[in-house]
C-alpha cells in the first residue's frame, strides 16, 4: 500500500509572532509560526487580516526575530528551527516569497537539549542575534553589512556555560556601544552532584549579561546577578538615549527592572480578586513600543490580563516602575503592538484577534508601583483588581483556530453532498464544536421572495464606466421584472425593458446601451431611450444567445447563428449568418481584449457532443477553427480570461490565457485552453461537480474574474496566490446567478432558487473548509454521533475550574459588591440600547473561567444536536468527577436498548505523581427520543477507564492496564472477564468480529481475541515497536492505523499467512499465545506505513470528503490542520508522484534548512508515504525549474499541475 | 561491449543473454516466480517472496534451498487439501438436489459409497422430511452409522442429565426434530453460560467462577437446566 499524504487545513495555531516592516517602507507585516508553517499576514485597509503568504518549511519552527540594519527601511526575519541552522530570511515583496539570505549550520538537527534554536535575541540596533539551547549553548552571530549593502553574517561565537539551564534571553539596548545579550540561567552543577538534593532546593537563578565585544571579536560574560527563582522571562527596554537600558525581569508575581550597576525595581502584579492565593501571577507574553518620546510594555499574565507598564526615569536612573491594568483579552502566545496602531493576538488556543487601540491606558485605573510596594512579615503586600470589559482595545478582526482539535469525526449527519467534519476545539472556556464542511463560507446579505418561479436573473450597469449596477432584471416564464439598485432595490417600469416576455438575455452593450433578447427578438435601448426593435425571420424563435459588450450571436431554433456587432454609432448591426447542422445547446463569445475592436472567438456547443470554436474575424467569419468532442452535450460554455500576470501580492508569473469551460449535461465541468491566436484547444481537463449540468457564469472576486458554476451546488473557480482553484460554496442549489455591485456590496452576487432572490458576497477565499462554531463549557475530551438520532455526545472536563453554579454565584456576589446590576450598571440601563456585550459584562470567553484550585474538576456529558445547535441535555458531574471516555453501548437480549457508558475519575491530579480517588463507570439511558439521558447506576472500578468500545452484546473497557469485559447487571456492571497483561495504560480500544484491537498509551498495538467458550480475553499479537499512542483506528482485520505523541503516524499489520494461521487454529493460537515470544504476544505485528506528521495527530477516522470518492485516512491535529493520507490506486501514478518528490526535495530543499527526507523520517524512516505538500510545492517554483524537473520525468509542466490537481480532487 | 559503436556485438550479446535466461528459467514452474519491472525476479512460492537479482539466482540456487522446498511442499499440500475439498464439495451438490427430491429408501440406499459429508446431509435431511432419526428405526438399517450414533448420543445426554422419559422423547419425527434444535439451543445455552461466567466442576454441575460477578437474583442453572 501506498498512501499520498496532504494537509487539507494548514495549521490554524500560532507559535510565535512577530511584527515589523518586512516588504520595507511603511507597511507593517507579522509574520507567524504555526509550527511548522511560516505566514505572513498583512491587515488591509478595513481591518481586516490577510494572509498574504504562507510556506510549508518542513520543520519546526521554534522561536522567530526580527532584526533590522541600523539606517535600513526593511527588517529580516531570523528563524531558530531544529534543522541546527539558523536560517535569515527576507521577504520579496515582488516575487511573494521569502528569500533566503543566509543559512548557517551550527548543529545537529531535531528539538535537542543543548543545540540551539529554541531561543533568539537581537541586538536592538541590528549588530548581533544571539540563538541560543535550553542547556550550555548559545551562540553570537554578528551581522553586517558588505560594499553592496548586502547583509553579511560572521562565523558563531560561543557563549556557552556548561551545565546551565537558560530560561529566556534578550538583546539589551545599550545603544552603540558594544551589544549585550541578557540571559535567565541556572547553574545546575552543584545540584548535579549532590544526592542528598539539598542543593537543588538551593538552586537559585541569575540574570547573566554577555558583551560581544565587536573589537576583539569575543563574547565575555559582563555580569551575573541573582535574580527570583520565579524569574521566567526578560524584555528588553530601550537605552541609548531612548530610555535607561537594562532589562525587566518577568518573575512570579513580580515585574523587576535590572540593570548592571543599578538597584532592582521592583514592582509587584496585580492579582484578580478571585484568584486563590496558592496561584502566583506569571507573564506569558510581552510587547513593547516605542515612539519617539515615550515607551512603554505591554505584559500579559497567564489568565488573560493585560498591564501597562511604565519606567518613570530620568536619564539612566529609574525612579519608579508602575503597572497598571490595561485590558482582557483571552491568553496569547505572542502579542504584537503594529506602528498603524492595532495589537495582533496570537491565541494560545482559539481563535487569534486583531485589536485596535482606543487608548494608550492614560486613564485612571488600579496600579501597582514599586514606589508604593510594602513589604510585611507575609512578604510583599499585593495588589487587587477587578477585570472590567474592554476599555482600550477594541477588537477588528479574528483569524479562525481550530487548535487543538480534541475529536473529530467525519459523517455526513445533516445528508449533504459531501460529509461534515465534527471537531472538538479549543480547551476551557474557548472550547467550541466546529462542524466544518468542505468549500467557501459566503455570507448572505439579503433574501426577497419573488410574485413567481424566477428562471434567470442578471444585472446590468447603465454605463461602462459605472462603479455600481443599476437593474437587476429577472426573468420568469412569461415576464421579465426589473429591479433599480438604489438605497433600497424595487421595481421600476420606466427602464424601457419588454416585460410582458421572458428574456433570454439582458445585458449592457456598446458603451451606454442596454440590450434585452427575447424569444422573438432583440431590443436595444439607447441611452437617450430610443429603441430599436430586431425581429426574428418568419416564425422562428431564438433559443440561446451569446454576447460580450461590443458583439451579440443569436442561435435560432434548428441551428442557425446570427451574428452581430455594436457599429461606430452604437448601432446593433447584422453581420454574418451560419447554418449549423443541428440545435444549438449553447454558446459563448470570448469577452474582448484590451485595445481589441472584437473578440475572435465564438464557441457553440451541440446536442452531437462537440464544442466547435468558430472565428468572428471579418476575413474569415464563422470559420470553424477546432473541434472539441466531449462525453455528454454540454449545457453551458464560458470563455474565462486570465490576465497576465507578473508576480505581485497574489499571484505567481503566469502569462495571459484564454479558458474555455463547458458544463456538460452529465455533471462534468469541462475545462481546456484556447490558444489565443489560433483558437486551437489543449490541455483538457474534466471535473465532476454534481449531479446537474453545471451552469456557468463570470463573476468578480477580488477584483479579477471569476466563474461560478451552478450544479447540484455552487462551485466557484478563481485565482489565488497564483492557483487557479474550482472549490465549492456552501449555499444551497441555485438556478441562475449574476455578479452584484452596489455601494453596500462591491463584490456579491445575485442569484435565483426556488421563488427567491439572494443576494450574498463570498468571504475567505482561499481556505478550504467554512466552519460553524457551537461553543462548548469546558475543555471537550471526546464525542460519539447518535446517527439514527441525529444527536452527538460530548464530554467534557477541566481541571481546576468551578462548577457553572459557583460561577454564578461568584458572579453574582462580584456584581452585588461593585454595586452593578447582573445587566450592567443603572446608567447603562437608561441609556439603553446597548450591545449584547453589555449583557454579559465578563463572558468567560473572552476573561476565562475563574481559577480553583489544581485539585478540583469539573465536567459535563452534553447531548447536542448539531442541526439547531441546541444542547437538549447538559449534565454536569458533581464531586470533583471527570469524564475521560464514552462509548454507546447495546446490551444483548436487556430491555433498555441503547445506553451510553462514561468513564470517569475522581479526584485526579497529575502532579506531583498522578493519583486518584476512585475510577467509575456510568451507564446512561436515552429518554425522549434520545434527547435527553438518565443515569441508570454506576459501577465503581480501581483505574481510570480510559477506552470502552461495545464488544458482542457486551461492554469492554480499558481500565488502566486491564482489559475487561462487562455485562449489564440490575445495579452495576458485572465484571465478566478480563486480562491484565497489558504493559501500561489502555487508550483505545477497537473491535472487529471477535478480534480486539487494544491501543497501549505507549506500547501500540495488541490483537485479542476473546473466546467465548472458555471465557476468556488473550492477545494473539504485538507491536515491536514502543509507541506512545494518541490516536488509533481501525483499518481492515488485520491492519491498525495509529498516531504517537511525536507526531509520527503509521500503519501495522499481522501478515497473511499469521492472520489465517489463527483463525484457522481451533484454539485460536492459544497455545502458541502461553509461550509468548520476545515478553510479548507470540506473534508480532509488521508496520506497513510510516510518515512523520511534525504535529500530534488527535483523531483519525477512515473516511471519504467526496460523494462516491476512494476511502482516505483523515487526521486532526494539536495544531488545528486537517489532513488526509489517500491510497494509491495505480502503480504509475506512485512511480510518478514518488520521482516528482525525489526531484523537487533535490531542486527545491525547504526553507529553513531541514532535510525534507530527514524530516519525514524524524523518528522512524518513512515508508511508502508520498509527501503531498512537497509535490504541492511543484507550482510556486521558477518556470524553468518547473519545466527542469518536468523533463526529467518525460512530462510537461501542465501534465504534472494536471496531475496533481487529479490526485487533489480525489481527496476533496 | 563495445563503446566504439555501430554494429557491435553488445546488442547481441544481450539477446543472447536474455534467451539463455529465458531457457534457465523455463525449467521452473511458471506461477512460482514473478518478474519485477526492474528485472529482477521474485519467488512467490515462500511466504517472505525473496527478490533475486537474475534468473541464474532463482533457479539454481534459490529453488534448491531447503526454505524453499519446505514452502513448495507445503505449497503442494496445500493445493490437494483444496483439491480434496473442492471434489468433496462437488459430490456432495450433485447428490443434495437428488436427497431433496425424492424420500424413498432406495435412493438412500445407494448412497452409502458417498463420503461420510453426505451421509450426515442426508441424514439431516431425512430428518427435516419428516423421517424418524430414533435410534431403534436406525439400527435396524446398515446405513450412515456416524449419524447414528451421534444422535443417540445426544439423547443418552439428554437423558442422564435431564432424566426424561425415554419413551416420551422417542415418541414422534417432530419430537425428533426438537431434539436436533435442542442441541444447538442447548450448546448456545452453554455457551452463554460459559461467557457469563459460569463453570462446569466434574459431575458436569454448574458454579460461579470466583473471578466473575453476577447479579444478586441471577437464576442458578442447574436448578432451571435440571428441570
Amino acid at each position: 500500500m501506498f498512501l499520498y499524504s496532504l494537509t487539507l487545513q494548514r495549521a490554524t495555531g500560532m507559535v510565535c509572532a512577530i511584527n515589523g516592516s518586512f516588504s520595507g517602507g511603511k507597511s507593517q507585516e507579522i509574520v507567524v509560526a504555526r509550527g511548522k508553517i511560516l505566514d505572513l499576514l498583512r491587515p488591509d485597509d478595513n481591518g481586516k487580516l490577510q494572509t498574504l503568504l504562507s510556506v510549508e518549511i518542513f520543520g519546526v519552527i521554534r522561536s522567530l526575530a526580527q532584526f533590522r540594519l541600523t539606517g535600513a527601511q526593511k527588517d529580516y526575519i531570523v528563524v531558530g528551527s531544529d534543522s541546527g541552522r539558523v536560517v535569515i530570511l527576507e521577504y520579496n515583496k515582488e516575487k511573494n516569497y521569502f528569500d533566503k539570505i543566509h543559512q548557517e549550520t551550527f548543529g545537529k538537527s531535531g528539538c535537542r537539549r543543548i543545540v540551539p534554536g529554541q531561543y533568539l535575541a537581537i541586538d536592538p540596533k541590528g549588530r548581533a542575534a544571539m540563538i541560543g539551547a535550553c542547556e550550555k549553548q548559545k551562540l553570537v552571530y554578528v551581522l553586517n553589512r558588505d560594499t553592496a549593502t548586502r547583509l553579511t553574517i560572521s562565523s558563531p561565537l560561543e557563549a556557552h556555560k556548561s551545565h546551565t539551564i537558560t530560561y529566556s534571553i534578550c538583546g539589551v539596548d545599550c545603544g552603540f556601544d558594544n551589544p549585550i545579550f541578557a540571559a535567565i540561567e541556572l547553574d545546575y552543577s552543584e545540584a548535579d552532584q549532590d544526592p542528598t538534593g539539598v542543593a537543588a532546593s538551593e538552586a537559585q537563578k541569575h540574570l547573566t549579561f554577555y558583551e560581544l565585544d565587536l573589537g576583539l571579536n569575543h563574547v565575555s560574560r559582563k555580569w551575573s546577578d541573582q535574580v527570583d527563582n520565579g524569574a521566567n522571562m526578560l524584555v528588553t527596554v530601550p537605552g541609548g538615549g531612548d530610555g535607561p537600558s537594562g532589562v525587566l525581569v518577568c518573575a512570579e508575581n513580580f515585574v523587576i527592572y535590572k540593570n548592571q550597576g543599578h538597584p532592582d525595581v521592583r514592582a509587584v502584579i496585580p492579582r484578580r480578586a478571585d484568584l486563590p492565593a496558592e496561584r502566583g501571577v506569571l507573564i506569558v507574553s510581552a510587547a513593547m513600543h516605542k515612539q519617539k518620546s515615550m515607551f512603554f510594555f505591554l505584559l500579559q499574565t497567564e489568565y488573560g490580563d493585560i498591564f501597562k507598564v511604565t519606567l518613570d526615569h530620568d536619564n539612566d536612573r529609574v525612579k519608579e516602575l508602575k503597572i497598571k491594568y490595561f485590558d482582557t483579552i483571552p491568553v496569547t502566545s505572542s502579542l504584537c503592538v503594529l506602528k498603524s496602531g492595532f495589537l495582533f493576538a496570537a491565541s494560545e488556543f482559539g481563535n487569534h484577534a486583531l485589536y485596535q487601540f482606543q487608548a494608550i491606558g492614560d486613564d485612571p485605573d488600579v496600579e501597582a508601583s514599586s514606589a508604593t510596594l510594602m513589604e510585611t512579615e507575609e512578604g510583599f503586600q499585593p495588589v487587587f483588581f477587578q477585570p472590567r470589559k474592554l476599555k482600550n482595545l477594541v477588537r477588528i478582526d479574528q483569524v479562525e483556530s481550530l487548535m487543538p482539535i480534541m475529536d473529530m469525526k467525519v459523517i455526513n449527519l445533516f445528508e449533504e453532498e459531501t460529509p461534515q467534519i465534527f471537531s472538538l476545539c479549543g480547551r476551557g472556556p474557548r472550547s467550541t464544536l466546529r462542524i466544518l464542511r468542505p468549500g467557501l463560507a459566503i455570507s448572505e446579505m439579503a433574501v426577497s421572495q419573488l410574485p413567481g418561479v424566477p428562471s434567470a436573473v442578471w444585472t446590468v450597469k447603465k454605463n461602462v464606466n459605472d462603479e455600481f449596477d443599476a437593474y437587476i432584471v429577472v426573468s420568469f416564464a412569461n415576464a421579465t421584472l426589473v429591479l433599480s439598485i438604489g438605497e433600497t432595490v424595487e421595481e421600476v417600469s420606466d427602464s424601457g425593458f419588454l416585460d410582458t416576455t421572458p428574456s433570454l438575455a439582458v445585458s449592457l452593450i456598446g458603451d451606454d446601451s442596454l440590450m434585452q433578447v427575447h424569444p422573438s427578438g432583440i431590443r436595444h435601448i439607447r441611452e437617450d431611450g430610443r429603441i430599436n426593435e430586431w425581429r426574428t425571420p418568419g416564425k422562428r424563435t431564438i433559443a440561446k444567445v451569446g454576447s460580450n459588450r461590443l458583439q451579440v450571436v443569436i442561435a435560432l431554433n434548428g441551428g442557425e447563428l446570427i451574428y452581430f456587432e455594436v457599429d461606430m454609432t452604437g448601432q446593433l448591426m447584422e453581420v454574418e449568418k451560419h447554418e449549423m447542422s443541428g440545435d444549438v445547446a449553447c454558446l459563448d463569445i470570448a469577452p474582448v481584449p484590451e485595445g481589441r475592436q472584437r473578440s475572435r472567438f465564438l464557441a457553440v456547443g451541440s446536442y452531437d457532443n462537440t464544442i466547435r470554436i468558430l472565428s468572428l474575424d471579418p476575413d474569415d467569419c464563422m470559420q470553424i477553427l477546432s473541434l472539441q468532442s466531449v462525453s455528454s452535450p454540454p449545457e453551458s460554455l464560458l470563455f474565462l480570461e486570465v490576465q497576465a500576470s507578473f508576480g505581485g501580492e497574489d499571484g505567481a508569473d503566469h502569462p495571459a490565457n484564454l479558458f474555455l469551460n463547458a458544463g456538460l449535461q452529465n455533471g462534468v465541468l469541462f475545462r481546456t485552453v484556447v490558444d489565443m491566436v489560433t483558437g486551437q484547444v489543449s490541455d483538457a481537463r474534466s471535473r465532476f461537480l454534481g449531479l446537474r449540468a453545471p451552469k456557468l457564469f463570470s463573476i468578480t472576486v477580488r477584483g479579477r474574474r471569476a466563474m461560478l458554476c451552478l450544479s447540484s451546488r455552487p462551485w466557484l473557480g478563481y485565482i489565488h496566490q497564483g492557483h487557479f482553484l474550482l472549490t465549492p460554496l456552501s449555499y444551497e442549489t441555485l438556478e441562475y446567478a449574476a455578479s452584484f455591485s452596489s455601494d453596500q456590496c462591491a463584490e456579491g452576487v445575485v442569484a435565483v432558487a426556488g421563488d427567491a432572490l439572494r443576494v450574498f458576497t463570498i468571504e475567505r477565499l482561499g481556505e478550504t473548509f467554512n466552519e460553524t462554531a457551537i461553543p462548548l463549557r469546558y475543555t471537550p475530551r471526546k464525542f460519539v454521533v447518535q446517527p439514527k438520532r441525529k444527536s452527538l455526545i460530548i464530554i467534557e472536563s477541566d481541571q481546576g475550574a468551578f462548577t457553572a453554579e459557583e460561577r454564578e454565584a461568584s458572579k453574582k456576589e462580584c456584581f452585588d459588591a461593585a454595586g452593578i446590576g447582573e445587566n450592567g450598571n443603572a446608567e447603562q440601563m437608561e441609556n439603553g440600547g446597548e450591545d449584547e456585550e453589555n449583557n454579559d459584562p465578563l463572558s468567560d470567553e473572552q476573561y476565562g473561567y475563574p481559577k480553583a484550585e489544581s485539585e478540583r474538576w469539573v465536567s459535563c456529558i452534553r447531548v447536542l444536536d448539531p442541526r439547531t445547535t441546541q444542547t437538549t441535555c447538559l449534565l454536569e458531574l458533581q464531586d470533583n468527577e471527570a469524564a475521560f471516555s464514552i462509548c454507546t453501548v447495546n446490551f444483548h437480549d436487556k430491555e433498555y436498548g441503547t445506553l451510553l457508558a462514561v468513564g470517569t475519575a475522581k479526584g485526579l491530579q497529575y502532579w506531583p505523581k498522578r493519583s486518584f480517588d476512585a475510577g467509575y463507570i456510568h451507564i446512561y439511558r436515552f429518554k425522549e427520543d434520545g434527547k435527553v439521558l438518565e443515569l441508570l447506576h454506576k459501577t465503581q472500578v480501581e483505574g481510570i477507564p480510559l477506552a470502552l468500545c461495545q464488544f458482542q452484546g457486551r461492554l469492554l473497557a480499558g481500565i488502566g492496564s486491564v482489559l475487561r469485559l462487562y455485562d449489564l447487571g440490575k445495579r452495576r456492571l458485572l465484571r465478566k472477564c478480563e486480562n491484565k497483561l497489558f504493559p501500561n495504560t489502555i487508550t483505545s480500544i477497537h473491535t472487529y468480529r471477535d478480534r480486539i484491537y487494544v491501543g497501549d498509551i505507549q506500547e501500540s498495538f495488541h490483537y485479542c481475541k476473546y473466546r467465548r467458550d472458555e471465557n476468556q480475553l488473550y492477545i494473539f499479537a504485538d507491536d515491536t515497536v514502543p509507541r506512545w499512542l494518541t490516536a488509533a483506528t481501525h483499518v481492515d482485520f488485520d491492519t491498525m492505523a495509529g498516531a504517537d505523541k511525536f507526531g509520527n503516524l503509521y500503519f501495522v499489520r499481522l501478515p497473511q499467512d499469521v492472520s489465517d494461521e489463527i483463525e484457522e487454529d481451533p484454539t485460536g493460537g492459544k497455545i502458541k499465545w502461553e509461550q509468548g515470544k520476545l515478553n510479548g504476544a507470540p506473534n508480532k505485528v509488521e508496520e506497513i506505513i510510516q510518515f512523520h506528521v511534525g504535529d500530534v495527530v488527535t483523531c483519525l477516522q477512515k473516511a471519504s470528503l467526496i460523494p462516491g470518492g476512494g476511502e482516505g485516512l483523515v487526521y486532526g491535529t494539536v495544531m488545528g490542520s486537517v489532513g488526509a493520507l489517500l491510497p494509491f490506486t495505480s502503480r504509475d501514478d506512485v512511480d510518478f508522484f514518488s520521482h516528482l518528490e525525489m526531484h523537487l526535495r533535490q531542486e527545491h530543499p525547504p526553507l529553513c534548512g531541514r532535510d525534507h527526507m530527514a524530516y519525514r523520517s524524524a523518528y522512524f524512516p518513512v515508508k511508502d508515504v508520498i509527501d503531498g505538500d512537497l509535490c504541492e510545492q511543484f507550482p510556486t517554483l521558477p518556470v524553468d525549474m518547473q519545466r527542469k524537473i518536468a523533463d526529467e520525468l518525460d512530462r510537461t509542466p501542465a501534465e504534472i499541475l494536471k496531475k496533481l490537481e487529479e490526485i487533489r480532487n480525489k481527496i476533496i | 561491449m563495445s563503446v566504439f559503436g555501430g554494429d557491435s556485438w553488445g546488442r547481441e550479446a544481450q539477446y543472447r543473454k536474455r534467451r539463455v535466461d529465458d531457457l534457465i528459467i523455463e525449467g521452473i514452474d511458471g506461477c512460482g516466480y514473478k518478474k519485477l519491472p526492474n528485472g529482477k525476479l521474485v519467488c512467490l512460492l515462500c511466504p517472505h517472496h525473496p527478490v533475486l537479482d537474475t534468473p541464474l539466482m532463482l533457479s539454481q540456487m534459490h529453488v534448491k534451498g531447503s526454505r524453499h522446498r519446505a514452502a513448495e511442499s507445503e505449497q503442494k499440500e496445500r493445493e490437494l487439501s483444496r483439491q480434496y475439498q473442492i471434489n468433496k464439495r462437488i459430490a456432495l451438490a450433485d447428490s443434495s438436489s437428488t436427497a431433496v427430491s425424492s424420500t424413498s429408501s432406495e435412493v438412500r440406499c445407494g448412497s452409502t459409497k458417498k463420503p461420510l459429508i453426505e451421509q450426515v446431509h442426508k441424514a439431516a435431511s431425512e430428518i427435516l422430511a419428516g423421517e424418524s432419526p430414533q435410534c431403534s428405526t436406525l439400527d435396524k438399517s446398515d446405513k450412515s452409522p456416524d449419524v447414528r450414533s451421534d444422535i443417540c448420543y445426544y439423547k443418552k445426554e439428554n437423558q442422564s442429565i435431564a432424566k426424561s422419559n425415554a419413551t416420551e422423547v422417542v415418541a414422534a419425527p417432530e419430537v425428533a426434530f426438537q431434539q436436533q434444535l435442542d442441541y444447538k439451543n442447548r450448546r448456545e445455552r452453554e455457551l452463554k453460560l460459559i461467557s457469563a461466567g459460569w463453570k462446569r466442576d466434574a459431575h458436569a454441575r454448574w458454579f460461579k467462577d470466583e473471578n466473575v460477578e453476577f447479579d444478586s437474583d441471577e437464576e442458578d442453572p442447574n436448578v432451571y437446566l435440571g428441570q
